[in-house]
């Protein structure tokens, strides 16, 4: 414990570093895969798999488009926050439908007030630090804000 | 899909209460319904072929449960294949159950289950199961905030509102008042105009209720061996299918003629419902009685939609025009459902609906009987609509 660590550290969960590694380019950049056979694009990344569209295995890196507009959205307020966000509630999350018909579930994020996020609004996506994982390593990765 | 050599035959199960002691480790569990269920079935040990046995991996922190489970049941050197796919595990269970006897390779199976959640303390911990932990996970994103966008989503969609998700809640309760086996049996009956209130007591009241830990166990056997065990068997068939298990994906199954289905609909059950009628012979207006998981009112009714009792996006209206109570063409979760029977996790959730509609369709069901009910189906989901089971039953005597 510490200035910089102010938190008892706690081992919550199984994952890894080599873990945090191998997802870093979706995470940090919404780089997904598409198939070279029919197309199809896909987030999260299917690196390696089989398409379930075509049944081949030829995926390419993709990157996604990074702009969208939110066609659902849900607080998470009853009372169950993510480990490392209770400080932040009620967050206000959404669907969001890229540009390039990719859908995500995300955080929109710098939001005054709930009520600013509404069906149709245009959101792009930011890189943002979104908590302290228990090795004290910081998580970073993608968010979305209103795009005014 | 290849020959079925032969019926399967449901004869029995058990249950356990809800709120075991704190001090039961699972194999005490899994020893408890086991037993039980031998017992009430008149099945010795030493002619059991195989146990399938689904569990909740938050149970046993141990990548080969297989002999655990095998021995805390006594049952060595017997095999048990185990079976970890969350709350509908039990549905994929009594699959391999229903495989092994309809391929003539064994006669006699158990299909049971078991969850003791709390073997960890921070249920943030697993928090994430079901969802794509790699993303979800790692950006925060939990299983409940997966339920909670489904249900906005779906209530969007089809403009559900509150008072159909609380009438639905309110009928749970009603049915569980009249089941000694339900969480909330001997509580208080809440008043409907609360449970249709838009505020997050009403939300959580509208949402599954926790049974502790659980376990279950059934026993399917071949048809020309039934009536050695009891007069009153019943035909069993089960199909269950996959989605994606990202929520982004949802709104892109790679099925062509379910495109069009998203985030609001279950395909995935819709697929197993289909083979699941085509097997047992049936059409969705033969059903007597339905029993659904639902973790949520929204995703009962959801279900409903998906095995074809209502019209996708009109289950609100079966719910606001009295569908589920006694008196209607079919009702639904006459056990208790999510909000009141409880959730029990992989421990009892498929099993809590297929052993209802197997006291339901011998008429042992009292107060909460369903008249002349003859054909039962109930389902089952894990991982948010990843994975759908479907179970049907039918009177075999």
């Amino acid at each position: 414990m510490g200035e910089q660590f102010t938190d008892q550290f706690v081992r919550w969960d199984t994952f890894s570093s080599a873990l945090w590694y191998r997802n870093k380019a979706g995470r940090y950049r919404l780089e997904g895969t598409r198939c070279s056979h029919c197309q199809t694009i896909f987030f999260p990344p299917r690196t390696g798999l089989i398409c379930p569209t075509c049944h081949e295995r030829v995926m390419e890196p993709y990157d996604c488009a990074q702009t969208g507009e939110i066609i659902a959205i849900a607080l998470d307020d009853v009372g169950f926050p993510a480990l490392g966000y209770g400080e932040n509630m009620p967050r206000v999350q959404a669907i969001v439908k890229l540009d390039d018909g990719v859908h995500l579930m995300v955080d929109i994020l710098q939001v005054a007030d709930p009520s600013e996020v509404t069906i149709g609004s245009r959101v792009k996506m930011i890189l943002r630090k979104h908590k302290r994982e228990d090795t004290g390593a910081w998580v970073y990765g993608f968010g979305f804000i209103l795009d005014q | 899909m290849g020959k079925i050599t032969r019926k399967v035959m449901m004869i029995g199960g058990s249950i356990t209460p809800p709120n075991i002691p704190m001090d039961w480790t699972w194999r005490q569990m899994a020893a408890e319904a086991f037993w039980n269920t031998l017992k009430n079935c008149g099945v010795a040990m030493k002619d059991i072929d195989l146990v399938a046995c689904n569990y909740n991996d938050r149970a046993i922190a141990d990548s080969s449960p297989g002999p655990q489970i095998a021995d805390a049941l006594g049952i060595l050197p017997k095999p048990v294949v185990p079976i970890a796919n969350a709350c509908a595990g039990n549905g994929i269970a009594s699959y391999v159950a229903w495989n092994a006897i309809a391929s003539g390779r064994c006669d006699i199976v158990v299909s049971m289950g078991f969850a003791r959640s709390d073997n960890y303390d921070a249920m943030e911990a697993m928090n994430s199961q079901g969802n794509y932990v790699d993303y979800d996970f790692m950006l925060g994103m939990t299983h409940i905030n997966y339920g909670s966008m489904r249900d906005a989503y779906y209530r969007q969609k089809y403009q559900v509102p509150l008072e159909a998700a609380g009438q639905w809640a309110y009928q749970c309760n009603w049915y569980a008042r009249r089941n000694p086996l339900a969480a909330n049996y001997n509580k208080p009956m809440p008043e409907l105009e609360d449970l249709c209130q838009d505020n997050i007591d009403a939300e959580r009241d509208r949402q599954a209720t926790n049974r502790g830990g659980v376990a279950s166990a059934m026993i399917f056997v071949g048809e020309e061996i039934a009536h050695q065990f009891t007069d009153k068997p019943v035909l069993f068939d089960v199909a269950y299918a996959f989605r994606p298990p990202y929520i982004g994906n949802f709104f892109n199954y790679p099925i062509e003629e379910m495109k069009d289905y998203d985030l609001a609909e279950l395909p995935g059950l819709m697929i197993a419902a289909k083979e699941g009628y085509q097997i047992a012979g049936i059409t969705p207006k033969d059903v007597d009685v339905v029993q659904v998981h639902d973790l949520t009112a929204y995703e009962g009714m959801m279900a409903i939609e998906a095995i074809g009792i209502s019209e996708i996006g009109k289950g609100k209206d079966y719910i606001l025009s009295g569908g589920m109570s006694l008196d209607s063409k079919c009702p639904i979760n006459t056990y208790g459902g999510g909000p009141a029977f409880g959730h029990g996790s992989a421990g009892s959730d498929f099993q809590a609906g297929l052993l209802e509609n197997f006291w339901q369709i011998r008429g042992e069901c009292d107060e909460r009987q369903v008249k002349d009910a003859r054909i039962g189906v109930n389902t089952s989901y894990g991982t948010h609509h990843s994975l759908d089971v479907i179970g049907i039953l039918q009177k075999g005597w």
